[in-house]
C-alpha cells in the first residue's frame, strides 16, 4: 500500500497483443470528438423525435457527413470488438476457446461493418415508396 | 462456467475500492456502448436495406422505455470516454501516476467531470421525452 514503487520501463518487442493494446488507446484519441461530437448532434441537440428518412438523407447528401460516419464505423467498431475480445480473453483461457472467439468476434466485426458501409456508400433508397 | 462464477464473485468481493469501480464501470459502460453500437449500425443501415423497417424501428427507439436507455447510453460514453482518456494518459506519457493515491484521487475527478457533462445532457434529454410521449413542460 505504498505509492513510493519505482515504476519499471520494460521494452517487449512488438506482437500482436501489444499492438492491440496501443490501438485501443490511439483509436480512442479519435474517437472522443468523434463519438462526442455524434452523440451531442444527434442524441441530444437533433434527439430521435426528429430523425426519419429525409433527415438521414439530408445529412448524407453532405460528403463531410458520409466521410465522418465512415470514420466512426470504421474506429468506434473495432475499437467495441478488439475490447469484446480482450474481456472474453479475460475469461477464456484455453488455445480453442480463444480462437474461437477470434473467428466469432472477427466474422461479426466483418458482417456488420461491411453491412455499415454498403448502407454508408448506398444512402437512403427511394425505390421504397416513402410515404 | 466455473471461471465465470469465480469472476463474478471476485467482483463483488474484490476490495480496490475505487480502482475496481473504474475498472468494473469501464468494462460495464463499453460493452454497454459496444452492444448498442452494434444494433445501431443495423438499425442504420435500414435506410438503404429496408427503409420502412427504419422508421419502425424510430417508433420504438422513441418509447419513453428506449429513451431513458439513450440516456444511459449517454452516460456510458461519456464515462468511457473520460475514463479512457485518463487511462490513456497515464499509461502512454505518465505511468509514474499509476499509485494508488493518484488512481484513487483520479477517480473522482472522472466521475465529477462524467457528471458535469452528463447531467445537463440527461435533464435536456429526460424534458423532450417528457414533452415528446406526455405532453408536459410544453
Amino acid at each position: 500500500m505504498t505509492s513510493e514503487i519505482a515504476p519499471r520501463v520494460v521494452k517487449i518487442a512488438s506482437n500482436y497483443e501489444s499492438l492491440s493494446w496501443k490501438w485501443m488507446r490511439i483509436s480512442a484519441l479519435l474517437l472522443i470528438p468523434l463519438v462526442w461530437g455524434h452523440v451531442l448532434l444527434q442524441d441530444i441537440i437533433t434527439g430521435v423525435f426528429a430523425m426519419d428518412l429525409s433527415y438521414v438523407a439530408l445529412r448524407w447528401a453532405s460528403l463531410f457527413w458520409r466521410v465522418y460516419d465512415a470514420l466512426l464505423l470504421a474506429f468506434a467498431f473495432a475499437h467495441g470488438m478488439n475490447g469484446l475480445r480482450q474481456v472474453l480473453f479475460d475469461y477464456i483461457h484455453g488455445p480453442d476457446g480463444r480462437r474461437t472467439v477470434v473467428i466469432l468476434v472477427g466474422m461479426l466485426w466483418l458482417v456488420v461493418t461491411l453491412v455499415g458501409f454498403i448502407a454508408l456508400v448506398g444512402g437512403v433508397n427511394t425505390q421504397f415508396p416513402l410515404k | 462456467m466455473g471461471s465465470i462464477k469465480t469472476t463474478l464473485s471476485g467482483y463483488i468481493g474484490y476490495r480496490g475500492r475505487e480502482g475496481h469501480w473504474s475498472f468494473l464501470l469501464h468494462r460495464i459502460t463499453g460493452l454497454g456502448t459496444g452492444l448498442f453500437l452494434t444494433i445501431h449500425i443495423i438499425d442504420i443501415a435500414l435506410v438503404y436495406l429496408q427503409p420502412g423497417a427504419f422508421l419502425d424501428v424510430m417508433g420504438l427507439y422513441r418509447s419513453t422505455l428506449f429513451g431513458l436507455g439513450e440516456i444511459g447510453l449517454v452516460f456510458c460514453v461519456i464515462f468511457h470516454g473520460v475514463n479512457g482518456l485518463r487511462i490513456a494518459y497515464f499509461d502512454m506519457i505518465k505511468p509514474k501516476l499509476w499509485s494508488i493515491p493518484t488512481e484513487r484521487r483520479s477517480a473522482w475527478w472522472i466521475l465529477g467531470i462524467t457528471m458535469i457533462l452528463w447531467v445537463p445532457s440527461a435533464v435536456w434529454m429526460l424534458v423532450r421525452l417528457l414533452q415528446e410521449n406526455y405532453g408536459l413542460f410544453r
